[in-house]
């Protein structure tokens, strides 16, 4: 374990590491590429922030440890936004004018990253990218912002369209929708609404959550309003405090139906607090589904799997110290990890190509140069002008012996 | 009755009971007429306000209901629900379908059963949230739908409350002052009176040593002078018939 090959930056400037080395004015210098980071590091959604932190670290430590991208170590630098927009938004011209980092990098959240994208327009100039945001939101895929963000993972549009496909499949059509008050909730809203049309359905009733919401909090009043209009099936758009509220209620108040849950919500965790000191926790957990945009972690013949877990191991990345004040236990391993250290392995291909002397003004030709690249995982990821979505794919997981597995058999699953 | 027991007060009391009961109608009259004044200013502003916001909120809605995903009008009216008193914020399209809003944990039954595309204005009572007056603006003159916007009528009343409140705490203050100044005049007026109350008494006692003390009571040249003097004209009347009594007091006395 070599914890001193990654430069990290934390809120307040403290450096866990090697010694920092000087930001140049576009975030270059001959020892290191700073990219910048605003994320939850608190919060009911802490979560999502580290775990997408630590996947991505333990990538760039290994590249660090092999020398950098062509003798530039990467540094991130970090900020706590606590999946508030405001925060983010402060963060980033932080980011961008007081620490002129590189580039944007591994953002969390639709109702951060939707604010944010004006500010990128707006100092357009500067040539500031937004690199694989941890959001399947459409703003930051079309314009008028498309053209500052890259994003690896498929869209909400495409995971609601695959549940919604599939409950429809196995009959059921009566698809109700519970989610987060906000645009991230929105976003998939539009998702299932879209999907359903054109099965010639409507969503048969919604109920939303103030973001934020703990575990602890009740989401009675949303599993009645759902129950009354008797739904086939719930699709939740939320973080996994909320989502995770949503089932236990759902089930102690005879709601049962399956409950499919997007990547956001951050399956492991949402796992945690359904199942942490409960004797009867399967009850809460056979009807989940998860739908996630990377393959699963327990998958060790993909290639890409097999690495993430080495380095997981190897490098056992930890958190900012600085922005992680309330108390959390990191997982070995998780589908947000995972994808924030595919993130970072793009990344990393992405810089790599921009050659001796990096520039923000090169990098859609770095990042459009990138076709049928084999990231390991067995989906081949291609970018260009009208292509800025790198992965496509949608996988779908059910909790078995207490874990996330793939579900094979929608209808043996759900019928 | 000792001399210096003398108090002048039955006189004055109407005379204050009544300067009291003026300050008390003007004070409630100025406090009623500006309850109506400051409420019905206020309410009509923060109507006009809403009213400006929906056209706002319509204003940009359009482009991203041509050309975005809905996420970025969630977005739009997330921000502008924050304002203080803006309590909610729902679109509909034209079909009256629900598209955006800010409602937690769902549509409330009374805006499902109402009809989503009006832009009249209407005053609203939505169980466990409160009462609301809400305004609506067509989206593209109505063919790409309407924004509607509910402000919290418990917001205004505080609000104007608080402005009732600062203007009746001027009035209670300026009152406060009155009566001071009329309790002060009243006593400043008493005083000489006193003295020619005590004077008078002291020349029907007869008692030349009192009458002597207090003799300053004549060389006023006011009403109490002119009263003291006339006591005295008087108490001497018996043996100088032929005297006549004392003018009034001033310069030409």
């Amino acid at each position: 374990m070599n914890r001193r090959s990654l430069i990290l930056y934390g809120v307040g400037g403290s450096i866990v590491g090697a010694a920092r080395a000087e930001p140049a004015h576009s975030g270059v210098t001959d020892t290191e590429i700073t990219l910048g980071m605003s994320a939850a590091f608190s919060g009911p959604s802490r979560g999502l922030g580290i775990e997408l932190y630590r996947g991505a670290s333990a990538y760039f430590q290994h590249v660090n440890d092999q020398g950098g991208i062509r003798g530039r170590r990467i540094a991130i630098k970090t900020y706590d936004d606590g999946y508030q927009p405001d925060p983010s938004v402060n963060n980033t011209m932080t980011l961008m004018l007081e620490d002129e980092v590189f580039l944007l990098f591994g953002y969390v959240g639709t109702p951060t990253v939707t604010r944010v994208l004006p500010m990128l327009k707006k100092f357009q100039d500067r040539n500031i990218y937004l690199f694989f945001p941890f959001t399947g939101a459409q703003p930051q895929r079309e314009p008028p912002y498309g053209d500052f963000a890259f994003n690896l993972r498929a869209s909400y549009r495409q995971e609601t369209a695959g549940l919604v496909d599939n409950f429809v499949s196995i009959g059921r059509k009566r698809i109700a929708v519970f989610y987060q008050a906000d645009a991230y909730g929105r976003s998939g809203w539009a998702g299932v609404r879209a999907a359903l049309k054109r099965h010639g359905e409507r969503i048969a009733g919604e109920a939303t959550y103030r973001r934020g919401s703990k575990f602890t909090g009740t989401m009675r009043r949303q599993v009645e309003i759902l129950k009354a209009s008797e739904p086939d099936a719930v699709i939740c758009i939320g973080a996994y405090a909320a989502c995770a509220a949503f089932a236990r209620d759902a089930v102690d108040h005879g709601l049962r139906v399956p409950i499919a849950n997007l990547s956001f919500v951050g399956s492991e965790n949402l796992l945690k607090l359904l199942t942490e000191g409960r004797e009867d926790s399967r009850q809460y957990t056979d009807l989940l589904v998860n739908s996630q945009v990377v393959p699963s972690y327990e998958s060790v013949s993909v290639a890409a799997v097999q690495e993430y877990r080495d380095f997981m191991q190897r490098y056992d990345p930890e958190a900012p110290a600085e922005l992680v004040q309330e108390a959390y236990a990191p997982f070995a391993h998780s589908f947000v990890s995972l994808e924030g250290f595919l993130d970072a392995k793009l990344m990393v291909e992405i810089l790599r190509r921009l050659g001796d002397s990096p520039s923000r003004e090169a990098l859609p030709r770095a990042v459009f140069s990138i076709k049928d690249y084999d990231l390991g995982i067995g989906e081949r990821v291609s970018f260009g002008p009208d292509r800025r979505q790198g992965l496509q794919r949608v996988y779908y997981t059910v909790v078995d012996e207490g874990r996330f597995v793939p579900l094979t058999d929608w209808g043996e699953r759900f019928a | 009755m000792k001399l210096s027991d003398i108090k002048v007060q039955k006189l004055f009391q109407k005379t204050l009971f009544g300067v009291l009961s003026l300050f008390g109608i003007i004070g409630l009259s100025t406090s009623i007429l500006l309850i109506y004044t400051v409420n019905d200013y206020l309410s009509a502003e923060y109507e006009d306000n809403s009213k400006d916001i929906a056209k706002t909120i319509a204003d940009s809605s359009v482009d991203i209901l041509l050309n975005r995903d809905l996420a970025a009008l969630q977005s739009l009216i997330d921000q502008f629900v924050e304002i203080q008193g803006i309590s909610y914020i729902y679109i509909a399209d034209e079909t009256g379908e629900f598209l955006a809003h800010t409602f937690v944990p769902g549509i409330p039954a009374e805006i499902l059963a109402d009809d989503p595309t009006s832009t009249e204005t209407v005053e609203r009572k939505i169980d466990g949230m409160g009462h609301f007056v809400e305004v609506g603006r067509p989206i593209l003159a109505g063919v790409a739908g309407t924004v509607r916007l509910g402000m919290d009528t418990g917001v205004i009343a505080l609000k104007v409350q608080r402005a009732i409140g600062r203007q009746l705490y001027l009035v209670c203050i300026i009152f406060a002052v009155g009566v001071a100044a009329a309790l002060w005049f009243v006593k400043l007026a008493a005083n000489p009176l006193r003295d020619v109350l005590a004077y008078a008494v002291a020349l029907a006692r007869n008692e030349e040593k009192e009458v002597s003390s207090r003799g300053e009571v004549l060389e006023r040249k006011d009403e109490a002078g002119q009263l003291a003097r006339l006591f005295l004209y008087f108490s001497r009347g018996e043996s100088r018939d032929d005297e006549a009594p004392p003018g009034p007091a001033g310069p030409t006395a």
